[in-house]
């Protein structure tokens, strides 16, 4: 038999692994485990990048129609990920902070880290120079719903709180009371 | 020679002694100058050959065979490392492409290591090497490798070409591998890779306990066979080795 790799309607490559049917159980062998384990870390987090995906649940390993269908499942072969290993898999890549629970104190549901949080400060920044929108006030909304679609569409409040934070600790954000809410001013470096 | 007599004899035997003397040294200094101009001329055509050959010797298989068959039936290695096969080795520049190969083979044997527990098809070797060396580094065969291998054995690595169900397999953990796991890699080779202990029972004439003792054992020690167990009907076991990986 032959595993040969398969591109997605979603355009998204799949590995040959991905049509190996033991691929899709958790191996009783620790060592052949963790290859299992680090290959579902690389294609959820290429996978999540691919598509911009930011939320995974483990109810997207339960029911069928989910954004994540096209790695979790293997319609081809007749495997799927089952809710227990995505589980395990899900703790691992918290372990590696690839991944955090959101909301927190809870196991079901995580953001992906598929940019660091780190690394979603500086597009965040980035941004902000691009578009002229430094030292004016904005919304958390005019950043994750912007006229002119951005890298940062649809970016999950607490990511995007994550990466205030961290432009913050240079100087370059700073979080602002606004009626309603709140607001966030970008600054520029400061040297 | 007539024996004289007196001590005008023993002078003539002794001045004679010295002229066979002085004659021997000049016969034998012909004989020397001739071998080495011998070898001077072997060595120069030899030069000649490899300046002509060697690309080709490198990148054409077949000439490599052929050229690796005639070494040997003249008793010449030409792959003797660098410093012991001296100019040999240095006018061909084959060992410095068998050590290469070699490193290449370790290379895909090491990285698809996690995947097939050590224990990768002839064929799928072959190809991903290739791939390795890209087109330019031209065609190898599976005597190349087999070859390759036999230099790797002085670092004492523990690779192996070992015979599985008619067909070469290359082991790089230096296990053992018993006639149980022999026979069960033959019949996922037959099955495309995958085993249930029902063939074993069928087509070895194995008892159940010996069929899940083996598949257990290659399962959880070695990490030759995977676990499937969303397949129809009975736990399967797959051999990702005896599969062909696109990559």
């Amino acid at each position: 038999m032959a595993l040969s790799t398969h591109t997605t309607p979603s355009g998204f490559n799949l590995p040959s692994i991905h049509s190996f049917p033991p691929f899709f159980t958790e191996q009783p062998n620790p060592t052949t485990q963790t290859t299992v384990t680090n290959q579902w870390i690389r294609l959820i987090t290429t996978y999540a990048r691919h598509r911009k995906l930011f939320i995974l649940r483990i109810e997207d390993a339960e029911t069928p129609g989910s954004e994540w269908d096209e790695i979790l499942r293997n319609e081809r072969i007749n495997r799927r990920l089952l809710p227990t290993h995505l589980s395990n898999i899900i703790s691992a890549m918290s372990a590696k902070n690839l991944v955090e629970y959101e909301p927190p104190k809870q196991t079901r549901s995580v953001l992906v880290y598929w940019r660091l949080p780190e690394e979603w400060a500086e597009v965040l920044h980035d941004w902000a120079v691009k578009t002229g929108q430094l030292n004016s006030i904005l919304t958390f909304y005019d950043i994750t719903d912007p006229q002119i679609e951005s890298a940062l569409t649809n970016i999950p409040v607490p990511l995007l709180r994550r990466a205030i934070a961290i432009l913050g600790k240079t100087g370059r954000s700073q979080i602002i009371a606004i009626p309603g809410g709140e607001g966030v001013r970008f600054l520029a470096r400061s040297k | 020679m007539r024996r004289g007599v007196g001590l005008a004899a023993f002078d003539l035997q002794e001045q004679s002694k010295r002229s066979y003397d002085v004659l021997s040294s000049e016969l034998s200094k012909t004989q020397i100058d001739n071998l080495h101009s011998q070898l001077n001329h072997f060595r120069t055509s030899l030069a000649h050959f490899a300046a002509e050959h060697r690309e080709s010797i490198k990148s054409d298989p077949s000439f490599r065979h052929a050229f690796q068959q005639m070494c040997s039936s003249i008793g010449v290695d030409p792959l003797a490392g660098p410093r012991k096969g001296g100019w040999w080795a240095e006018l061909l520049g084959l060992g410095d492409w068998q050590y290469e190969l070699g490193v290449q083979i370790v290379d895909v044997c090491v990285s698809t290591r996690e995947r097939n527990g050590g224990l990768i098809d002839m064929a799928e070797l072959l190809r991903m090497v290739s791939k390795l060396r890209g087109v330019s580094g031209g065609i190898i065969t599976e005597e190349d490798v087999v070859r390759s291998i036999k230099t790797l054995q002085p670092l004492g690595t523990g690779y192996r070409v070992v015979e599985i169900g008619g067909s070469k397999m290359v082991r790089s953990v230096p296990k053992e591998l018993d006639e149980d796991q022999a026979a069960i890699l033959a019949v996922a080779r037959e099955e495309g890779g995958r085993v249930i202990e029902d063939h074993l029972i069928q087509k070895k004439g194995w008892i159940r306990e010996r069929a899940r003792a083996a598949l257990e054992n290659m399962l959880l020690g070695d990490g030759i066979c995977w676990l499937d167990d969303q397949a129809e009907g009975s736990r399967a076991y797959w051999v990702p080795s005896a599969m062909h990986w696109d990559a």
